[in-house]
């Protein structure tokens, strides 16, 4: 029963590393305090979007990498690395059943239509959001429904419009969707999956579209059954649809989860949430296992090699207090943030160069082990990937699951080694 | 009026970050527009609660059936059930309580005066024009599954009946059976027993009462804490003593655990002691396995096909636990048998919830999504697997498959037990 | 240019400039007031929420203390669904022993404040986290208010009565006629900041109730007016903790209340000398002292989650004063400019807090009346604002109304229960130019996601509305005649009326970027623990999946826009090492560690 490896955090930082290292023929088994940031992201796979303080969006991102600071984890892994690691996952995720697609030309960021009307760098979108895409020169019909709190069509066309992107905005009744009063997207989605459904919408939206136009409409088309709905409403409409993310819960980041989730437990990994880590065993420099709180005594979890994926301060792997201390919850492994509180953040909310905080993080040596002041690492068989990294704000630098995944990937493949 | 009190949770309140992944994941908010979800009864409501107010604020908590998915998907650690738990109460405390609540609370009495006349006691209950009564007049639904008393005895019976065959050892084990086993399911008793005996331990039953969830969960906080002082007064001194305290109802153990210490604020010592010596059966034979003493001297289990396809759901309160799926990793060691497990969140029942007429519907549109994956299972099936009592009823009725508590199951793989009829191998045979 | 005449201009739309209004045109005055902002956002906006028994000030202040507690009987009646009866306990901690509890019980008996001390065994039962280790406890008649409500409702009754309020019109200059030792007051011009014109305003009497801009005002007329601005920090924790009006039984000093208020606890305040009452700087060790002293009343609030910290401007007013601000009497202050400076036809009050308004305005409206030689009884103590048949709000209202009326679906900001319709009701009959004016208005955005997720969704309603509504009945920002301001506050009131016609000059971008400004100012200082990581997700939100950081932009500003921004030197505008060494964090983490290990944990 005792797994090869455990990976602490659910997310997709550790549901990636999972992926390679269960390919690779190891036990995994992944514990988590709950579901995450996944549920939250857009769905797409952001690689690098903008780079600090510089106004527009990274174009080719991979040619980006090279002008990255050489402690940025993309840096350290390099373009070619990168690919590597890109490429699998998208054929794992596609094996897994959900499609994803790179821009043309190649190597370079899609260019989508954010919920608020911005223009959205990404580097693998899902299909339906691919529809989206800037760079085509379809006018955009975005639909939204009245009484849907978290989508707004007339915001995103007139913005895009303000860019120059040709698109108006509808709206049609909720009703079309469902009889519920009050429903959140992920419900949504599901009454889209009911029999019938997708014609009504159809029906409800034809009058709409005018010849030449593709309709955007908010991510709810459907959650088990997406791929057939959002093909199908297009067949109906005789017209391209594609999907804009929305406000959390996020649809197509949900969709992403199940279908990783599905994958790892169809290859007996066992994925446990609802656990939290209150404690560890060491010995010489090796970690013994993993202590959980649990109704009434703490759990242990002993395994070969651990991998933290918790994620940084959203995430909860990093915990902070008005003394301005900051700390890994899971090892008390020691954090690369500034101790002066004044030197956290910036006066702006959107200054362009980020907040000195979010930089701060987990150090981890060229395999992925976290290291001390001296570089030296602190335990043998402990390695971290994702959002808790040092030297990166992937909020800021809008590349949240690329570093997720590549980094993920990277240090199940360095502990395989 | 029981003044109930919050601050065990005003902290974990405190963590929510409104992403309302527990909306998402709720199995009620999912199908009724009469539960706005886990988020906004939990968390968000109850910075608008105080003691101090005309009436409370809200109802709606009402319709929370207490499954604890949201705690287990809450990515922040907000004890969001254990909030709801405490606004109901507080509800009842202020309103009183409908006597269809306060009968459903009082599972052991019903247990106890059906068990004089059971066979009376099932046709005055499981016959269309008393269910029709009870829904008319009480609020009980009429077509919810309810249980059937036991028509060969009480679980007490059979142990009474069965003294002299005890296993004598050095190694002792507690055994904490619960209502539904003393008085509706004696057989998962037995199963129980026979396991823990083939393990080499001795089989400790003492007096006990009913651990007081039903009555929590309807929000009588005082007739609960009566049952635990009567549980800690039997029971702590076995715990004192070391002796583990193992169940085989996932409700009860979880009750005894940190449902009635956390929601009764109860911090003395002898519900401390109850609490750490009490193990659900599966994770103390998990525990047991690690420590390489688990028998593992398994039979294949009868079966129409080449392997017994057994689909399996962890129920909510077991997965409130926070100790994984023992069953699940246990029965994967029995050869022959295909176990398939569910990711159903709920059965809908949650305990007495699905037994209220107003929410009967509710619960049977919560358990479709387990229904489905049991029959999709394929159709040699011949059950269903889950460790609680309401949950099997549950199951049942919504598939129409008999289900089996996985102590049943283990039993059996040992050759002790017989699925189909139900009882001991050795009992059948004499 | 555009001239208006009335008989009293009131300058300051806060709770003393609104209370002025009312009062002048229940004497039939003709009125008009003018404010800068939005009502309510200077300090009135900013203040904890204390309707005062008095007995904060009862020893050392007693004139002042005789006042609140005769306002705080009065409002109860005049602003009574503004008001929540929490009750008031006066707590002697450990730390404040000495004679003082005596002294305060015999001053609370010879000025009238009722005054019962209570077994500390019933205080715990009442308010379970108060700290045990308290010796005495009293129970005074404290409450909380609603500020934002109350000035609303009052300036709702000014305007049944007649008078006309102007908001976003700032005094750019006071009129003055005639020479040396004659000289009048006669208006004021003023500028539109919406509509971007100048107006003058002929007046017979100008009132300054500018608050702690007040000295800025007479300035304008070449009048030395020294307000003391005492600048008071305080934070809100993110849920009630308490229900009662907790003081600490001594002379008032840094921290020694805790306020609950609506959904939060205000923890205040200190009382800094500042020079500018427009750009205050929050400063750790304030925070600090909150939580610190907020220890003593509650053990363990420290710990609990912080949502916000802000900053009020008292205008404090003692003439000739030259000690600490916490040492200036709480009590009104009227100039008579004629006798003090011999400038006639201008008054200027200050001083006081919010729970004297209404005899602020009183004494003030006496003033004018005898400046302008005509006898009219004040009949504000007898005349209840718009609103009263509501009762107290109670801080469950809203919730049971939305439960009431099934109004779960129609939540836009769900951690404070502002429904759509409260939302675009608000907008399109109360003046709003900003999120933050309806964050006053309903609570928008004061939760504990700060406006993470409705900010979004505000100014996007707001803007659609502006695209969709219908052309016919066209309804203006600021028409706010067939719309009654008091029920404001009320889901369930506002679900009954007709949705408003089109809204018109929203600039959705800028709704956003301002509100979510508006909302770091006040995060700034308190981010750690839970507020930190909600803030995470706050800007996954805004930057990863929205990218509002490089939305096209507007190109314009709103009046308000600069007021957002922090001071640069607030937070050091050149953050030291972007990326501290690794060394650093480890001696940061190490020390975290020792700690955390002293409390038993991993």
């Amino acid at each position: 029963m005792r797994p090869d490896l455990l990976v602490i955090g659910a997310g997709l930082a550790g549901l990636s590393a999972a992926l390679r290292a269960t390919q690779a023929g190891l036990r995994v088994r992944i514990i988590a305090k709950g579901l995450g940031t996944l549920h939250w992201s857009t769905g797409n796979l952001d690689l690098l979007g903008y780079l600090p303080g510089a106004p527009h969006p990274v174009r080719k991102p991979m040619e980006a990498i090279y002008t990255l600071p050489e402690s940025h984890p993309y840096a350290r892994l390099g373009p070619e690395r990168i690919g590597h690691c890109l490429s699998w996952w998208q054929k794992a995720l596609g094996a897994a059943g959900l499609a994803y697609r790179p821009a043309t030309p190649a190597r370079s960021n899609w260019l989508l239509p954010s919920p608020a009307g911005a223009v959205r760098p990404t580097y693998l979108a899902t299909e339906a959001q691919a529809g989206g895409d800037l760079s085509q020169a379809e006018p955009m019909l975005i639909v939204g429904f009245q009484g849907m709190r978290d989508f707004y069509p007339h915001l995103i066309a007139e913005n895009l419009t303000r860019q120059g992107y040709a698109a108006r905005a509808a709206t049609l009744s909720l009703a079309v969707i469902t009889r519920r009063q009050d429903s959140n997207t992920l419900h949504l989605a599901q009454e889209l999956e009911r029999p019938g459904r997708v014609q009504e919408l159809a029906a409800a939206l034809r009058p709409l579209v005018r010849p030449g136009e593709r309709v955007g409409l908010p991510a709810i088309l459907g959650l088990e059954r997406h791929q057939a709905i959002w093909q199908g409403l297009a067949t109906a409409l005789d017209a391209p649809v594609f999907e804009i993310p929305t406000l959390p819960p996020s649809v197509p980041g949900i969709r992403l989860h199940r279908a990783l989730t599905r994958h790892l437990e169809a290859q007996g990994v066992q994925i446990q949430v609802g656990l939290t880590a209150i404690g560890f065993q060491a010995d010489r420099g090796r970690i013994l296992a993993v202590e959980t709180e649990s109704s009434a005594r703490p759990w242990r979890h002993q395994a070969e090699g651990f991998l933290l994926a918790t994620g940084g301060i959203l995430g909860g792997g990093f915990n902070s207090d008005p003394q301005g201390r900051f700390w890994e919850v899971v090892f008390n492994l020691p954090l690369t943030v500034p101790q002066d509180r004044n030197a956290w953040f910036r006066p702006h909310f959107l200054a362009p160069e980020g907040h000195p905080v979010f930089r701060g993080g987990l150090a981890v040596d060229g395999c992925f082990r976290p290291v001390d002041g001296h570089g030296t690492p602190l335990y043998q068989n402990l390695w971290a990937a994702g959002n808790l990294l040092a030297h990166v704000d992937a909020i800021q630098e809008r590349s949240v699951e690329g570093l997720a995944v590549i980094t993920g990937m990277a240090a199940a493949e360095a502990l395989l080694a | 009026m029981h003044s109930i009190s919050w601050h065990s949770v005003d902290h974990s309140l405190d963590e929510c970050i409104k992403c309302n992944i527990c909306t998402s994941y709720c199995p009620v908010s999912a199908v009724t527009d009469r539960f706005p979800g886990p988020k906004y009864v939990g968390p968000q409501a109850q910075r608008f609660r105080s003691p101090h107010q005309p009436h409370s604020p809200d109802d709606s908590v009402d319709y929370c059936s207490g499954c604890r998915v949201c705690n287990e998907v809450c990515p922040t650690g907000v004890k969001i059930a254990e909030i709801n738990a405490r606004a109901r109460a507080q509800i009842v405390a202020e309103r009183g309580l409908p006597l269809r609540n306060r009968l459903l609370g009082r599972n052991e009495l019903l247990g106890k005066l059906g068990s004089l006349a059971p066979a009376a006691a099932n046709l005055a209950l499981h016959n269309p024009l008393s269910r029709l009564l009870a829904e008319k007049t009480l609020g009980i639904a009429r077509h919810a599954p309810l249980p059937t008393w036991s028509t060969r005895g009480t679980f007490g019976d059979w142990l009474r009946r069965t003294a002299h065959r005890r296993l004598r050892s050095e190694k002792k084990v507690v055994y904490f059976h619960g209502c539904a086993t003393m008085y509706y399911e004696p057989f998962i008793g037995q199963a129980a027993v026979a396991v823990l005996e083939h393990q080499g331990y001795e089989v400790i039953v003492p007096p006990q009462n009913c651990c007081g969830l039903p009555l929590l969960s309807n929000g009588e906080f005082p007739a609960a804490e009566r049952y635990h002082q009567g549980n800690v007064a039997r029971l702590a001194g076995f715990a004192r003593a070391g002796l583990p305290i193992v169940g085989t109802s996932t409700s009860c153990t979880l009750t005894l655990k940190e449902e009635a210490p956390e929601l009764l604020d109860r911090e003395d010592e002898g519900t401390a002691a109850l609490r750490q010596a009490t193990w659900d059966i599966f994770e103390w034979l998990r525990a047991l396995h690690e420590q390489g003493e688990l028998r593992t001297d398994f039979q294949p289990i009868p079966s129409s096909g080449a392997s017994l396809v057994l689909p399996y759901h962890a129920p909510c309160q077991l997965r409130a636990h926070r100790v994984g799926k023992p069953a699940l990793e246990i029965l994967a060691l029995i050869p022959g048998l295909d176990l398939r497990e569910s990711h159903a969140r709920c059965c809908g029942i949650a305990g007495t919830y699905g037994y209220k007429t107003e929410k009967y519907q509710i619960a049977m549109d919560v358990g479709q999504e387990l229904f489905d994956f049991v029959q999709a299972q394929g159709e040699a099936v011949p059950y269903s697997a889950c460790d609680s009592e309401t949950c099997r009823w549950q199951l049942e009725h919504g598939t129409g498959l008999p289900s089996r508590h996985p102590i049943e199951v283990l039993a059996a793989a040992y050759g002790l037990y017989d699925l189909e009829q139900r009882r001991l191998v050795r009992e059948a045979q004499s | 240019m555009k001239q208006q005449t009335t008989e009293i201009l009131v300058i300051g739309g806060g709770s003393t400039g609104t209370g002025v209004a009312w009062d002048a045109a229940l004497r039939g005055f003709q009125v008009i007031l003018v404010e800068k902002r939005d009502l309510t956002h200077g300090t009135t906006g900013r203040y904890h929420g204390l309707l005062h028994s008095g007995g904060r000030y009862v020893v050392k202040d007693p004139r002042s203390a005789e006042e609140c507690i005769r306002e705080n009987r009065i409002l109860r009646h005049t602003h009574a669904h503004c008001i929540e009866d929490t009750g008031g306990f006066f707590v002697v901690t450990p730390e404040d022993e000495g004679d003082y509890p005596d002294r305060f019980q015999e001053a609370c008996a010879r000025v009238g404040i009722p005054c019962t001390e209570i077994p500390v065994a019933e205080a715990l039962r009442h308010e379970p986290l108060l700290n045990p280790r308290a010796s005495r406890v009293f129970a005074v008649p404290d409450a909380t208010a609603d500020s934002f409500l109350a000035t609303h409702a009052t300036a709702q009754a000014a305007r049944l009565a007649g008078a006309q309020i102007q908001v976003y019109h700032e005094v750019v200059a006071l009129l003055v006629e005639g020479g040396e030792g004659a000289r009048r007051v006669t208006g004021a011009r003023v500028r539109d900041l919406i509509r971007d014109e100048e107006v003058i305003i002929h007046a017979d009497m100008v009132i300054n109730a500018a608050g702690a801009w007040a000295g800025q005002v007479a300035q304008l007329a070449g009048i030395p007016v020294h307000v003391i601005p005492g600048k008071g920090t305080m934070v809100a924790m993110n849920h009630r903790m308490v229900n009662t009006v907790l003081n600490r039984c001594k002379m008032p000093a840094d921290g020694d209340i805790i306020v609950p208020i609506h959904t939060v606890a205000v923890l205040g305040t200190t009382d800094e000398k500042v020079s500018d009452p427009e750009h205050l700087r929050i400063e750790p060790w304030e925070v600090q002292l909150m939580l610190e002293e907020g220890e003593k009343l509650v053990p363990g609030i420290s710990q609990a989650r912080v949502l916000r910290a802000w900053a009020g401007v008292r205008p404090l007013y003692q003439e000739g004063f030259q000690g600490e601000s916490r040492d200036v009497t709480r009590a009104l202050t009227l100039l008579d400019h004629q006798q003090r400076d011999g400038v006639a036809g201008f008054l200027t009050i200050t001083g006081g807090k919010w729970t004297t308004f209404r005899l602020m305005a009183e004494v003030t409206v006496d003033k004018a009346c005898e400046q302008l030689g005509t006898r009219r009884p004040c009949t504000t103590a007898e005349t209840p604002v718009p609103g009263v048949q509501q009762g107290h709000y109670w801080l469950g209202h809203r919730l049971s109304e939305v439960e009431e009326h099934h109004l779960q679906g129609e939540l836009i900001c769900e951690c404070e229960l502002v429904t759509r319709a409260m939302l675009e009701q608000a907008a399109a009959h109360n003046p709003t130019f900003t999120l933050d004016d309806l964050r006053r208005d309903v609570r928008l955005g004061m939760g504990p996601c700060q406006g993470g997720f409705c900010t979004y969704r505000a100014a996007a309603i707001l803007h659609e509305r502006s695209v969709t509504g219908k052309d016919d009945a066209q309804a203006r920002p600021g028409d706010a005649d067939a719309w009654d301001v008091a029920y404001i506050q009320s889901p369930a009131h506002q679900q009954t009326l007709p949705p408003p016609a089109r809204l018109e000059g929203f600039q959705p971008n800028l709704l956003l970027r301002d509100f979510l400004q508006e909302r770091w100012k006040g995060l700034v200082p308190i981010l750690w623990g839970q507020q930190l990581k909600q803030e995470r997700l706050d800007a996954l939100i805004y930057l990863h999946l929205m990218n509002v950081d490089h939305l096209p932009v507007d190109g314009e500003a709103s009046p308000l826009t600069d007021f957002y921004h922090l001071d640069p030197a607030q937070i050091g505008a050149e953050p030291g090492q972007p990326q501290a060494s690794l060394a650093e964090g480890q001696a940061l983490n190490e020390r975290a560690g020792k700690e955390k290990n002293q409390e038993g944990q991993p």
